[in-house]
């Protein structure tokens, strides 16, 4: 890669360009740079595979290959098909588990 | 569109990628090198700019996005969903030549013209080294060696080192021709296949006599007795107990040396496979047994596993040395028992730091599985039924959702899993110089020509100080495929999305040999721990007797099925061969 003329400039931080960062960002930053979220990435993928999303999530790609052929589907049309039923199908545990796991570190990162 | 190279599928590059590579020169992804980055705990490769930084979207500035790429040409990076808005398409759009891209959180490699993952054989090369990366000094550790995970990317495909031999069908020579003319009759003609099928059960059923407590002993020679590779090797007279050297005392003359466990194998599958179907004494077998292994020479009851891997090295230790022929137990060109029953397990340990693996390389003749600590739980079932929804074919469903029924798969699997070193089970990183946790993960490197699994029935008490067993039943296939616990399959799942011949497959015998199994043999035991008896189910002929000491019987599969398995012994499909219909069926 050439670190020189084709590279957009790196973008300075928000609160110069008058953009206010939303807490959402806020938050997320927050989590990668105290490796948080790696940590949660991993227990999150332990949960999922525990639970069968992902063997479902994968038997669904696999059907709808099958349907249309090895050659004719793409990463973007899996992603398209599954976020809508994937997203709708982690169990509330999970969900719960992740928030508390959130919460905890907010509090922590707050102090 | 994909290319087989020995049987591992290729996908052709996308006009976009070839493109990028014909104007970039040889090494187009050099610059990108320098960018991988690999993320503890688990070792997953990723791609920063600098190391710590936080990528986010040069368009919309949002670092919260799920898919976020990084230009290969210009080093920018965008956010890319191509329902709401993909940073990454414009990018790619406005600006000829930089399509491509690289996914930072998983360092693959993706064409945002073309919405999909393309691969790059050089690309992957680089990832899969920075996640293996070894530090300069080298440590054995007891037992066994440290292998330092090559990367052979750069090795055309037919350079790869084979030990193979070209088929040519055998044909007699002259003198061969006549002396078959002369004194062989054929097997099978219409005077004879009567005499065939006119026994009521296969070759090689015969009942065992109890000699007291004896049955652990009973029933694993009778699943060696119908081990094929290990029965060809027997009654094929390749270990005559006549003309023994090491019996006969021509190595050592020390009396010891009179012993050797293969004669009296011999001498038991001379018995057996005789026809004579009137239950057969082991009583010249015993005797050796208890010679070679003192500590466990008396009437009481043995456990059959223990049995089963001393009888091995009883084995293994009176073969005859030959020089020549390496004697580590994982080629298995020491001995007829290892060449059936040694695999080689590989073991990884991942630092979680610093994402650094250390990987050694183990011979097993078996794999000892645990027992699933509890049963699925209420928990899991409520989170199936709301999956159902979705209309999944039932054989995708996860072991753990079958109503909490243990599988030999799902203990495979776990086998398998990477799982994290206790706190009290630091393992010294090269690389960072001290102890820190870590990930272990075992996978199987090559595979035995018979499995045997062992299933660890007992568990110990600490509180209580006393061992129970444990009597859960565990269900296991008649046809198992060891593929996805290969440590090809593992590593593909660890590295991700690569095209890259990992060093476990090169040598990887298993590559040649198929990865499918057949069961011939269940080893089960009823009972409590201290007082209990062992029964082996047959399957010859694709049905299925049980062996109880001197008692054979027919038995129906249903029955074979539920019993509590304790041992399974499966075969390498392409070795079992389906006898005749004919054959010992009335």
């Amino acid at each position: 890669m050439k670190h020189s003329v084709n590279r957009p400039p790196t973008p300075d931080a928000a609160e110069d360009q008058g953009k206010e960062p939303t807490l959402q960002e806020i938050i997320n930053v927050k989590l990668i740079e105290s490796g948080e979220k790696e940590r949660l990435m991993e227990l999150l993928r332990e949960r999922l595979i525990d639970c069968g999303w992902k063997d479902e999530m994968k038997a669904l790609c696999r059907a709808h290959v099958k349907k249309k052929g090895r050659n004719n589907v793409t990463v973007d049309d899996l992603v398209h098909l599954i976020t809508p039923k994937g997203r709708a199908s982690v169990p509330d545990s999970v969900k719960a588990e992740l928030l508390q796991r959130i919460r905890t570190f907010l509090m922590s990162a707050a102090l | 569109m994909s290319s087989k190279i020995n049987g591992h599928v290729s996908p052709q590059p996308c006009p976009h990628l070839l493109d990028f590579r014909s104007r970039n020169g040889p090494k187009p992804f050099r610059a990108l090198h320098d960018c991988i980055r690999v993320k503890p705990p688990g070792g997953c490769a990723a791609i920063r700019r600098e190391p710590s930084e936080v990528p986010r979207c040069g368009t919309c500035e949002e670092s919260s996005r799920s898919r976020l790429y990084a230009c290969v040409a210009c080093a920018a990076v965008f956010c890319h969903a191509p329902l709401l808005h993909s940073h990454a398409s414009d990018h790619a759009l406005s600006i000829p030549g930089h399509e491509i891209a690289v996914d930072v959180d998983r360092a693959e490699l993706f064409c945002c013209a073309c919405g999909d993952q393309v691969y790059d054989r050089d690309f992957d090369a680089a990832v899969v080294l920075a996640q293996t990366v070894n530090a300069t000094a080298t440590t054995s550790t007891s037992g066994s060696t440290a292998m330092q995970c090559s990367v052979a990317g750069s090795q055309p495909e037919n350079l790869r080192k084979r030990r193979r031999v070209d088929y040519r069908p055998w044909e007699p020579d002259s003198g061969e021709h006549i002396s078959r003319g002369n004194q062989s009759i054929p097997l099978l003609d219409a005077t004879n296949a009567s005499l065939v099928s006119s026994t009521q059960q296969p070759w090689g059923l015969r009942g065992l006599n109890n000699l007291g407590n004896t049955c652990f002993m009973n029933s694993i020679l009778q699943a060696l007795l119908h081990t094929p590779p290990l029965r060809n090797y027997f009654l094929g007279d390749r270990h005559n107990r006549y003309y023994c050297q090491q019996k006969n005392g021509a190595i050592n003359g020390t009396k010891n040396s009179r012993l050797c466990l293969a004669c009296d194998m011999d001498a038991i599958f001379s018995a057996v496979f005789s026809g004579d179907r009137t239950p057969y004494s082991p009583a010249k077998f015993l005797y050796s047994w208890w010679q070679h292994a003192a500590n466990l020479a008396s009437y009481e009851q043995q456990d059959a596993h223990e049995f089963f891997i001393s009888m091995l090295e009883g084995i293994h230790e009176k073969v005859e040395k030959d020089k020549r022929k390496s004697q580590s137990p994982g080629g298995g060109d020491c001995c007829i028992a290892h060449r059936v029953f040694s695999g080689i397990l590989r073991s990884d340990v991942m630092c979680m730091v610093c994402g650094f693996t250390s990987t050694t390389y183990d011979p097993c003749v078996d794999i000892s599985l645990d027992l699933e600590p509890n049963q699925g739980g209420s928990g899991k079932s409520s989170s199936a039924k709301s999956l159902n929804s979705c209309n999944v074919e039932a054989d995708c469903m996860h072991p753990n959702q079958n109503g909490g029924i243990s599988t030999l798969n799902g203990c495979l699997e776990r086998f398998t899993r990477a799982e994290k070193l206790g706190s009290d089970q630091k393992f010294f990183c090269q690389k960072c110089q001290v102890r820190q946790e870590s990930l272990k993960q075992m996978s199987i490197r090559k595979l035995p020509l018979v499995s045997c699994f062992h299933v660890k029935r007992f568990e110990h008490s600490s509180i209580r100080k006393m061992s129970r067993k444990v009597d859960r039943f565990l269900q296991f296939p008649f046809s198992l495929d060891m593929a996805p616990y290969l440590s090809s399959s593992i590593l593909r799942s660890r590295f991700g999305n690569r095209i890259f011949p990992f060093d476990g497959d090169e040598q990887d015998a298993s590559n040649d040999l198929s990865t499918e199994f057949e069961l011939f043999a269940v080893v089960t035991h009823s009972g409590r721990l201290d007082a209990g008896h062992y029964v082996t189910y047959l399957r010859l002929s694709n049905q299925w007797y049980k062996c109880d000491d001197a008692w054979i019987t027919q038995v129906n599969e249903s029955i074979v099925r539920a019993a509590q398995g304790y041992m399974m012994f499966y075969v390498q499909k392409v070795l079992y061969y389906k006898e005749s219909e004919n054959q010992g069926t009335s």
